[in-house]
């Protein structure tokens, strides 16, 4: 099936980051939001990001008009029975996503792939809550979804191969490479970064090397943009705790032991870049 | 015979009937029975077409995929209202509009499996361009059926370049390993352009003798440089971003500057992409408009850098006919084409202004009088004469297939 129209639940930062997306693809986009307040400022926030984007010469100006001009804000989900494809991105409680999957799966015709954007919760819990888990899958966007060329497609236990095929198709469309996920905690991802940087925020701890150091030497001595430490920052050390918190929690296993610098420091109000100071200090925007 | 010439985009399908043949072609009698264009491909789609002589359709329709823009342009093309034949079968043969041809296609040529496989092989060098050329091609036999099609490549024309011409200075492993030299674009027009221009001056299009410089000057502009209906020089080089400003194109720029923006404005290979082909050329020199008639109407009421951008434009041109009458060895016509070439004589004289000392000068009175059509611009008993010759790269695709389909020897 011709994917053309995409349905999107959710017009938070995630929800918008992925309709940009697909509308840049040239695929007409049916954002879902309940909230008035949200849904009211979404498409202004879309355009601000955009406006960015021309800033730093990614986007022009007729490419903004264009990819707006696709996105249809719209109040309900029966409104996304005319999708082909409907990515869930409304914020991570499995109650909520298991109801609205109930939902789409009365609303939605039975070809429709319906897909989540969880990092965290199980899509074959997700799916049992369908009359086609076959057709359910995971396509986790990472932040910012516009400029971050990953998707990991992940498969639930039902996941049937033809789904799999039909998004990697999909994400391909969007000009983005596809990596194929058997679901587990944290995926490839989050389950090979976190570590990486609280590793680096034990190392400061330790007092082998202060920030700035640990941040230079891991850029220069293997190419990375950004250091772990800067990165943690940027992430938020609230979102880096809880993530360490929920692989611990999971996998049971030391090595996802959150540092105890990481929580002193949320306790202290250092979330990085957000509070104004995490490892590094910034200057209010 | 009745050709249908396609110039397909990545969402986007340009559409003309042609009726030309060997008699037609040679009278200059052979026309365009309709046209059409379908953009946004793959979505909501906006159709426009029109037949001289009836009212144009404009209408909007949901389209997902290349096959069904060709359906829709044939049924229009064979509607009882708005056509112009009776059934598709009336269609001898397609013309498919190619960009790049590599070194390998110096020539139009009729498409088999092949050339298909020719085609893609340049999809690395052309990766926006060739892949919808080659899904035009896929829709139209799968909606034609039998019929002959041909592919009419952009780069070909230039494919005669000497190696002096088309080698950068660059280490020759690069040319080696992935083709990076000169190809040249707009090939099709420079061709077009300067046939017209021989038979204006009485000229066979191939005799040896003849110098001619032909400027393409429309959203993309290039110059060629051709002697004896060969091209041996043009502005544009590996893709269209060489040469000349454009309406977003920067032209020719040093590439350190562009690794330094790299790291000043830390920006990516992507970024950098579309800084120098979507956001630059008089649009960003200007910052108001990539479209010449708005920097004209706006250097006249005095805004600067409208006037900036007309100013570097037109200087940048100078300097490529200059060095093009070097190239030549002396010049014996200059040609204007396109959308700017056509109709802007403000931009014809600023551009040559200067140039008396190689022969090229503008009779004010004949220049300010040609717009959209053709005409001498050139003062009586110049030494260099100047024309402006409007462009039709779809009569030459049609032109060329049907030669090829028919088994004539290019023309």
């Amino acid at each position: 099936m011709q994917i053309s129209t995409v349905g999107i639940v959710g017009a938070g930062t995630m929800g918008q980051g992925i309709a940009t997306t697909c509308a840049a693809a040239g695929l007409d986009v049916l954002l879902a939001e309940r909230s008035p307040e949200i849904a009211a400022g979404c498409l202004e926030a879309i355009g601000e990001d955009l406006d960015r984007d021309i800033a730093k010469w990614r986007r022009t100006e007729s490419e903004k008009k264009a990819i707006l001009a696709r996105i249809r804000l719209v109040a309900g989900l029966p409104a996304l029975e005319a999708a082909h494809l409907v990515i869930e991105a409304v914020p991570e409680d499995l109650e909520l996503k298991c109801a609205l999957f109930r939902e789409l799966d009365g609303i939605c015709p039975p070809e429709d792939i319906l897909a989540t954007n969880t990092s965290t919760l199980s899509v074959t819990e997700i799916a049992t809550h369908t009359k086609r888990p076959d057709r359910v899958i995971g396509l986790h966007f990472l932040h910012p979804a516009p400029r971050v060329p990953l998707v990991e497609v992940v498969r639930g236990l039902k996941t049937s191969n033809e789904t799999f095929a039909a998004s990697r198709e999909f994400v391909r469309v969007l000009d983005k490479t596809a990596v194929e996920v058997f679901e587990y905690p944290g995926y490839v991802t989050t389950r090979v970064m976190l570590p990486f940087l609280n590793e680096a925020m034990h190392v400061v701890m330790e007092g082998v090397a202060s920030a700035e150091a640990v941040d230079t030497a891991m850029k220069l001595g293997y190419g990375l943009p950004v250091g772990p430490l800067a990165l943690a920052d940027r992430m938020g050390l609230d979102e880096v705790m809880r993530w360490m918190q929920y692989l611990f929690d999971e996998l049971g296993d030391l090595k996802y032991r959150p540092c105890p610098l990481l929580r002193k420091m949320i306790r202290a109000g250092h979330l990085g870049v957000k509070s104004g100071r995490g490892f590094f200090e910034y200057e209010p925007e | 015979m009745k050709i249908l010439v396609l110039n397909c985009g990545s969402s986007s399908l340009k559409f003309q009937l042609v009726e030309t043949d060997a008699a037609a072609e040679a009278a200059g009698t052979d026309r365009t029975l309709a046209k059409g264009l379908i953009e946004n491909i793959g979505s909501t789609a906006v159709l426009k077409y029109e037949r001289p002589g009836a009212k144009p359709v404009k209408e909007t329709a949901e389209i997902l995929e290349h096959k069904i823009a060709v359906e829709r342009s044939i049924a229009l093309l064979t509607d009882a209202e708005t056509g112009v034949l009776r059934d598709r079968s009336e269609i001898g043969a397609v013309g498919h509009r190619v960009v790049h041809g590599g070194e390998r296609f110096k020539a139009s040529v009729r498409i088999d499996d092949a050339v298909l496989e020719g085609i893609e092989d340049c999809f690395d060098m052309a990766p926006l361009h060739n892949p919808p050329n080659v899904r035009g091609y896929r829709a139209a036999r799968a909606v034609l059926g039998s019929v002959d099609h041909v592919a009419v490549f952009d780069t070909s024309f230039h494919q005669t370049m000497p190696p002096e011409a088309y080698v950068y200075g660059l280490p020759y492993a690069l040319y080696q390993r992935h083709g990076i030299r000169r190809y040249g674009f707009h090939g099709t027009s420079h061709r077009f352009v300067s046939r017209r221009l021989a038979a204006l001056l009485g000229r066979a299009h191939d005799d040896p003798g003849l110098r001619v410089i032909t400027c393409h000057l429309g959203n993309g502009c290039s110059v060629a440089a051709i002697r004896g209906g060969r091209s041996i020089d043009t502005s544009m080089g590996f893709t269209p971003l060489e040469g000349l400003v454009m309406g977003t194109r920067c032209g020719d720029i040093d590439p350190a500057a562009l690794l330094h923006v790299v790291l000043r404005e830390e920006i990516g290979s992507a970024e950098v992409n579309a800084l120098a082909n979507k956001h630059s050329g008089l649009l960003g020199i200007s910052g108001l408009s990539h479209d010449m008639r708005t920097l004209l109407e706006a250097a006249g009421q005095g805004n600067e850098r409208a006037r900036l951008a007309i100013d570097v434009f037109c200087y940048r041109l100078r300097k490529y006919i200059a060095a093009y009458v070097g190239a030549l060895g002396g010049v014996d016509a200059v040609a204007f084409a396109g959308g700017i070439g056509e109709n802007a004589a403000a931009i014809r004289a600023q551009s040559l202004r200067g140039l008396d000392a190689v022969g090229l000068g503008l009779d004010p009175a004949t220049n300010a009088a040609a717009v959209g059509t053709e005409a001498e611009i050139s003062p009586s008993g110049a030494r260099a004469r100047v024309f402006v010759v409007p462009t039709n790269e779809e009569l030459l695709i049609a032109r060329d297939t049907f030669r090829i389909v028919s088994g004539l020897p290019p023309a």
